[in-house]
């Protein structure tokens, strides 16, 4: 930048009062008769703040390449990576959350916007709608890694039911489930029910579970066998991506990402261990990747409310600037994540 | 030097864009220009572009894409979605496309480690399953496994009973 960044707010020139006297006020006091004068010239032409916030974005840039890249060769890597609907992904709460995320990114501009015109209330608003599309994307977040909870999807061994193929180790984790006292109890309690107090589809389910049964415990048990209670248990989807989906989709109740019903959704109280070959490296990934990336929303959030107790005037402006960047990274990264979770 | 400091803070408010300052010819000029860039058509331009980009990826999702049984097809297209979109962002929200050339000092090399970042996971990460050792090989997940689920989910052995 040039020397008359120096210059007063009092409506001098920059060069006018490097060497006239006749300007001479009390700011000029302690320096400019003698020498050189000393002239403040930032390295970048932005403000700290600003210029910290892009370090910061560039470290963080950094930060998710590592993660979203080594997503990508672990998968393109894997020899079987699950199908989205089999790990009960929806792409519609995806590209919902999608238009969420853009949408709070319009909000902060215009909260930036307001700012600068000195329209503090509006801006005060923008900012209010803001947070209250991250907290609606984390909601939706949540709702959706509940749906991986319910399904036994986690991301480590204690809780996670995930199987990779239906082994003998598989077989051995399904009798063991079956054979825990809570789960006796239910499965005598379901087959004493008499008909008529089950759906159709519970006593046709009711009837497969028994079979299922009589199969992990069978001395002539074969691998195809238990691919056929791995089959029951957590179906794979039905073919391909999504459209097809359409008809067969419709009529099944739980309704998550347009699966099949398998028996664990038809008795939630089940839990058997399911098979989803790849499905244990999906689901690290799946939770790591969101997981940061909703950590990031949080931090986001959290700005937010801070700055909302400010009064979001002009002066203010450069706060909003520098959450606004951070906040565009963040839908930045959900750009990437979306396409590369939900629909590859 | 305090007195210094402290004007300095104000100094450089052509460049903040603080917005407080009074009138001097840099920043007039400076906010001039930010007006002419933060029209809040645009952002909404902008936002419809996102949208409309949005919907497009999420058309390789739905019955209407043609390349179906040819998934590469979908995921290059996705990619250059994706990449469009990041670029929108980053060009109109960020400001980015009305800043100063610091901003190739700062994307470019983020962007070119974070390419070579990817890469370099390639041998170890990538091709981790190219040679396994057989202990391995019996506990990972094949395609054959699939093939093995979808047998068992067309063989119907359990549907029969359940008919009558």
């Amino acid at each position: 930048m040039n020397a008359s960044a120096i210059s007063l707010p009092h409506g001098h020139d920059g060069h006018s009062h490097g060497h006239d006297d006749g300007h001479h006020d009390g700011h000029h006091d302690g320096h400019g008769h003698h020498g050189p004068v000393l002239q403040y010239q930032p390295g970048l032409p932005l403000s700290r703040g600003k210029l910290i916030m892009w370090l910061f974005l560039s470290t963080e840039i950094m930060f998710f390449a590592a993660l979203l890249g080594s997503y990508v060769v672990l998968r393109f890597g894997a020899p079987v990576w699950p199908k989205p609907h089999h790990v009960h992904l929806s792409e519609p709460i995806g590209a919902f959350n999608t238009f969420v995320l853009i949408c709070s990114s319009v909000t902060i501009v215009l909260a930036l916007e307001a700012a600068r015109a000195n329209k503090a209330g509006l801006a005060k608003l923008w900012m209010l709608l803001t947070l209250l599309l991250g907290t609606l994307f984390l909601g939706v977040k949540g709702y959706e890694y509940q749906a991986k909870f319910s399904h036994g999807i986690f991301p480590q061994a204690p809780r996670s039911r995930i199987y990779e193929k239906p082994d003998l180790y598989y077989g051995s984790a399904v009798r063991a489930r079956l054979g825990e006292p809570a789960i006796i109890d239910k499965l005598k309690e379901l087959d004493d029910t008499p008909a008529d107090q089950l759906t159709a589809e519970q006593v046709s389910a009711r009837m497969r579970l028994q079979q299922i049964r009589k199969m992990v415990t069978s001395p002539e048990q074969q691998a195809f066998d238990l691919a056929v209670v791995a089959d029951q248990v957590m179906p794979l989807p039905t073919d391909g991506q999504g459209g097809s989906h359409g008809g067969g989709g419709d009529g099944e109740s739980g309704g998550h990402g347009g699966h099949v019903s398998g028996l664990n959704d038809i008795f939630p109280w089940l839990k058997l261990p399911a098979v989803i070959p790849g499905g244990n490296m999906w689901a690290s990934t799946y939770f790591l990747l969101t997981g940061f990336h909703a950590v990031h929303v949080l931090v986001g959030l959290i700005v937010f409310t801070i700055l909302l107790g400010y009064k979001l005037g002009p002066k203010d402006a450069g706060k909003i600037e520098n959450a606004g960047l951070y906040w565009h990274f963040v839908d930045l990264v959900w750009i990437f994540l979306f396409p590369l979770l939900y629909l590859f | 030097m305090s007195d210094h400091d402290v004007h300095s803070a104000h100094a450089h408010g052509p460049i903040t864009r603080v917005g407080d300052i009074p009138t001097h010819d840099d920043h007039g000029h400076e906010s001039g220009h930010d007006h002419g860039h933060g029209g809040i058509g645009k952002y909404l331009l902008v936002f419809l572009a996102l949208c409309g980009l949005t919907t497009m990826s999420f058309l390789t999702y739905s019955s209407f894409w043609p390349w179906r049984d040819q998934p590469h097809v979908g995921w290059a297209f996705m990619m250059a979605v994706s990449c469009t979109k990041a670029m929108l962002v980053v060009l109109f929200f960020m400001h980015v496309f009305w800043e100063a050339n610091w901003k190739y000092v700062l994307t470019i090399p983020a962007a070119m480690m974070a390419i070579f970042l990817a890469l370099m996971l390639v041998p170890d990460v990538g091709m981790r399953t190219r040679m396994v050792s057989q202990e391995r090989a019996l506990h990972m997940a094949r395609a054959s496994d699939v093939r093995l689920m979808e047998q068992a989910a067309e063989s119907k052995v359990l549907a029969e009973p359940a008919a009558h």
